[in-house]
């Protein structure tokens, strides 16, 4: 097994991808406040606020089990596991097998197992809520996500992210073919329910009948609670990651620092365009009704499944 | 394996089992331990036996010839590598459930007699026997018997766990409808013995060989069927969510994580065996059919399941979900057969994930089984409305169920994701070679799968969430307490099971190597799927010649231990002070039970969401206190229809309702008439016959 992505790499992505993600959350944050004509708090706000959050103690309900503790430890060590899987500096596979983008989606639907499993176990009705909406959604979102992995997938032959964005290689939107402009639809579609924003959820809600993912966070505080945070971060990055490794072009790139330091930028160039559209989309549309949102992601699912049909037909 | 008594062994210790129970019936704790010892040794030997022919020379069959019972008749037994295959996945089940049953069945039920107790432990060794036998079967004959005295046994024991009405009417309604299906496999057996002029499976098939294309698919058809309603596919699968639960819960464990897979075992055997053409691919109405039952039966079984909230019914609906997984791997594996260039990769990895998935479904429903039958015994309490709480007060027992959970949620690192994966990338292959509609219903099929995973996750956060986490509704489960330390050996045994398989598949790999290259006459399992190592699990490469895809559990869960290390140190936080206590916030009420999220309300949203399929009803009944705006008391009831059983069995009923009422308008009593509709009847079947004839 040769690969174009060595340990050392990979890893290095790793913390590159995992330190990013809080700065997309503020970029995101600083837009959709400009957007509204406010000052907002500045991009590095999300930062400041885990610093604060793991310098302060923890509260914990006094009906909780012993596994509520563990939980924000397993969430997150799932949602950063899943962003060793997403090609960040280079395309092309990485030098040892680890997992490809099912096993992504795996790690990402594990953490949100576990999410809604520490909702429950502080025993308030508002966790329960949170996991209920949020379970709901989440298996309808899925197939669609993997429907418009298929659909690259079977032009590549592999399901290997890295090797799926080696294959779109440096082909612009020009050599793009009418499935991946849908498979790119279904995908903009997908991206707010993924992440977790208007007018699927709303992550700036003060009012808990409104939550969808924060409504599971309420019990924690503290450590615990800057791991789900910082989880919730990881986990936005990733999927934005997704996005990029599927369908924008990225160099094979050589291995010198300057080729590493020019594929960060580009990353974080493409990071920045997806997350203009979220603010973009976050400050232009309301929240959806909850029942409204299978109608939503089925537009997602019609996208994706005729990408998927014009690729094997 | 050189020994020629070893499948003697296995039936040695359960026939001792089954003997010890009914000897020794005066001391119902006697007849346990000797009896749950003997089922214990022959599932060791079961092990023991498979083991041995799966890792020995391939393509060998093990044949023992038995005593001739019947003068019409020879019965044999012959133990290839597909048989082998199935006795182990019955054993390694086996030996959880023979480690739990003794302590369960005195804890669940105390106030049994002795008799009973006996008699359970009699039925469970013969229903292990049979089942074993079933998959040893050398010939038509034998197969039936054993399939029969597995149907009977567990009969017995789905009726004898405590006799209401409701498991007295699970009993018959499984009765009628495993014996419709033992009906159909009775005609599609009997029709090529009579072509074959002998009973064992060699001469069958060499009598399939000659069989027309109609014939030999009119029969597999039957087979199918037949074996489609033991297996519980949709819609076929009505009698599955009564059965399963009535039964005690190693007994659940056993027929939901092993019996069905003895019918997989027969369509296997029917599909790639017995009926398959000597040259070329398997007609493509078999492969099609098989695919398509499966994704129907995976999705609806989930979505059924979901609305369930009696524990066990709940995953006696996921035992529909993953025979409906299996079955996708093994319609695309009899899809693919001989019919792709790449000599057969693509039906080997579909075959592998088929077989896979069916040891790792053995391990952890067996694994959930039996959690839900250790929280049963302590708070007598299906319904997890009624639970809560449970994780505090008995952590082993929650600890191995949330394991389970993950397993058959399908999520990494555990073994469930294994076999999805493996299924993802077979119909993904699968597309990539069928251009237009075949394609397209192949990747329906993935979507569909996908759907499954992700619903199979929401319903065990709910399963596990309400029955094990929050506060205990009742004080039936605030008073329970950690279940015996034999009963979590036994889950142990299969949590151990589910880990192994799910951080290592390569070595189970390998043992599936004789099985496939047996049925495909291709390449193994570990030539295509581990060819990389046992660490690595990949597929096999496209015709372009493109790098396949290739993914290392090994690797993921070292990385995710690695990272939790991490995460617990951030964790931990720079204060280092242990966590303070304090009421949950309920907006300012004080908290009780009855703040936790329920199950109903937790699958409302889906309920809305799938209402077309679920058809809801509820009723709402409120009684008013003296004025309208105080109530006294709120009703509320809710429940969701089988559109099968509403949609077909209960026209069925209606049907045959009728049709007895015409009948008992026209039976009048007297004897002439009875005698005129016998004669009326002869002479009707001679004439048909008379013209057949001619």
């Amino acid at each position: 097994m040769t690969g174009a992505r060595p340990f050392e790499l990979v890893l290095l992505e790793l913390i590159f991808l995992v330190l990013l993600g809080p700065l997309v959350t503020g970029t995101i944050q600083k837009l959709k406040a400009r957007l509204q004509c406010r000052q907002g708090a500045g991009i590095l706000q999300p930062y400041l606020d885990l610093a604060k959050l793991f310098r302060k103690g923890t509260v914990q309900a006094d009906t909780v089990s012993g596994f509520f503790y563990s939980i924000p430890v397993l969430v997150l060590a799932a949602t950063v596991a899943a962003g060793a899987l997403v090609p960040v500096l280079r395309a092309g596979p990485p030098a040892f097998p680890l997992g490809d983008a099912l096993m992504l989606l795996g790690l990402l639907a594990l953490a949100r197992f576990l999410t809604a499993i520490g909702a429950f176990d502080a025993g308030g009705a508002f966790g329960g809520m949170g996991a209920s909406r949020e379970m709901t959604i989440a298996p309808l979102v899925e197939p669609v996500l993997m429907m418009v992995v298929f659909s690259t997938a079977i032009a590549a032959g592999t399901t290997e992210l890295g090797a799926l964005a080696a294959h779109r290689g440096t082909s612009w939107i020009f050599a793009w073919r009418a499935a991946d402009f849908l498979g790119f639809a279904a995908m903009l579609v997908l991206l707010p329910a993924e992440t977790g924003r208007i007018p699927v959820d709303n992550p700036d809600t003060h009012l808990e009948l409104t939550m969808l993912h924060e409504g599971m966070l309420l019990e924690h505080s503290g450590p615990g609670l800057g791991c789900m945070v910082l989880a919730s971060h990881t986990r936005q990055i990733v999927t934005l990651g997704l996005v990029a490794a599927l369908f924008f072009p990225i160099a094979a790139g050589g291995a010198g620092a300057t080729e590493l330091l020019l594929g960060a930028g580009a990353f974080a160039a493409k990071i920045l365009v997806l997350a203009i559209f979220l603010a973009l989309v976050e400050s232009s549309y309301a929240k959806l009704r909850l029942f409204r949102v299978p109608q939503y992601l089925g537009i997602g699912f019609v996208c994706a499944f005729t990408a998927l049909a014009l690729r094997i037909l | 394996m050189d020994g020629y008594s070893s499948p003697n062994l296995i039936a040695a210790c359960y026939a001792a089992g089954a003997l010890s129970a009914l000897l020794a019936r005066w001391s119902g704790r006697l007849a346990l331990t000797v009896g749950h010892l003997a089922a214990l040794a022959g599932a060791v030997a079961g092990i023991g036996v498979s083991l041995g022919v799966l890792l020995g020379d391939p393509g060998r069959t093990w044949t023992q010839p038995l005593p001739d019972l019947f003068p019409f008749a020879r019965l044999s037994l012959a133990l290839d590598a597909l048989s082998a295959f199935f006795v182990l996945v019955i054993s390694i089940v086996a030996v959880a459930a023979a480690i739990y049953g003794p302590a369960y069945l005195r804890a669940h039920t105390p106030d049994a007699g002795p008799a009973r107790q006996a008699a359970q432990v009699f039925a469970l060794n013969v229903f292990l026997g049979c089942m074993v036998f079933v998959c040893c079967a050398g010939d038509a004959l034998s197969f039936l018997l054993c399939w029969e005295g597995m149907t009977l046994a567990s009969y017995v024991l789905v009726v004898c766990d405590d006799r209401d009405g409701e498991n007295a009417r699970a009993g018959l309604l499984y009765m009628v409808m495993t014996h419709g299906g033992t009906a159909l496999l009775l005609v599609a057996f009997l029709a090529l013995t009579e072509r074959a002029g002998a009973f064992d499976f060699t001469a069958l098939r060499a009598a399939a060989a000659g069989l027309d294309g109609t014939t030999r698919t009119t029969l597999f058809f039957l087979a199918l069927g037949g074996f489609a309603t033991k297996a519980g596919v949709v819609p076929l699968h009505v009698w599955l969510p009564r059965a399963h639960p009535a039964a005690p819960s190693h007994v659940s464990a056993l027929m939901s994580g092993v019996m069905l897979k003895v019918a997989i075992y027969g369509i296997l055997r029917f599909g790639f065996d017995l009926l398959a053409p000597v040259a070329g691919p398997l007609p493509a109405s078999w492969g099609w059919t098989v695919l398509v039952a499966g994704t129907i039966s995976a999705v609806l079984g989930v979505l059924y399941a979901l609305q369930q909230h009696d524990l066990k019914r709940l995953l006696a609906f996921h035992s529909v979900e993953n025979i409906g997984i299996i079955l996708i791997g093994v319609g695309l594996a009899m899809i693919l057969w001989r019919r792709e260039d790449a000599g057969g990769a693509l039906a080997t990895v579909a075959l592998t994930a088929a077989l896979l998935h069916t040891v790792n479904h053995a391990a952890f429903k067996g694994l959930l089984f039996l959690g839900a039958g250790s929280v049963l015994c302590r708070t007598h309490l299906r319904n997890m409305e009624e639970l809560g709480g449970l994780a505090r007060r008995m952590p082993w027992t929650a600890g191995l169920f949330l394991l389970g959970a993950i397993a058959i949620s399908a999520l990494p690192p555990l073994n469930g994701f294994v076999s999805e994966w493996l299924t993802f990338q077979a119909l993904l292959g699968g597309a990539s070679r069928f251009h237009g509609p075949a394609g397209l219903v192949i990747v329906f099929s993935a979507a569909m799968l996908a759907l499954t995973g992700g619903l199979a996750a929401t319903c065990f956060a709910k399963a596990f969430g309400v029955t094990f986490l929050g506060r205990p509704r009742t004080p039936h489960a605030e008073r329970a307490t950690e279940a015996p330390t034999s009963m979590l050996a036994g889950m142990m045994w299969l949590a151990a099971l589910c880990v192994g398989l799910g951080v290592a598949p390569g070595y189970a790999v390998r043992l599936l190597d004789a099985p496939t290259a047996g049925l495909l006459h291709g390449p193994g399992a570990s030539a295509v799927v581990t060819a990389y190592g046992p660490l690595v699990l990949s597929t096999a490469p496209t015709p372009g010649g493109t790098l396949a895809t290739a993914i290392s559990m090994t690797m993921v869960a070292a990385l995710l231990i690695g990272l939790a290390a991490i995460a617990w140190v951030l964790r931990r936080g720079l204060r280092r002070s242990p966590p303070r206590p304090a009421p949950t916030w309920t907006c300012g009420m004080r908290p009780t039970a009855r703040f936790d999220y329920t199950a109903t309300a937790f699958a409302k949203p889906l309920r809305l969401v799938f209402a077309a399929l679920y058809r809801p009803r509820r009723a709402v009944i409120r009684e008013p206190a003296g004025t309208v705006y105080v109530l006294a008391r709120i009703h509320y009831a809710g429940e969701v229809v089988d559109l099968s059983e509403t949609q077909i069995y209960h026209r069925v009923q209606r049907g045959i309702t009728v049709l007895s009422r015409t009948i008992r308008l026209r039976s009048t009593g007297r004897i002439h008439g009875y005698i005129g509709f016998v004669l009326g009847a002869l002479f009707l079947a001679l004439l048909l016959f008379g013209v057949a004839e001619k």
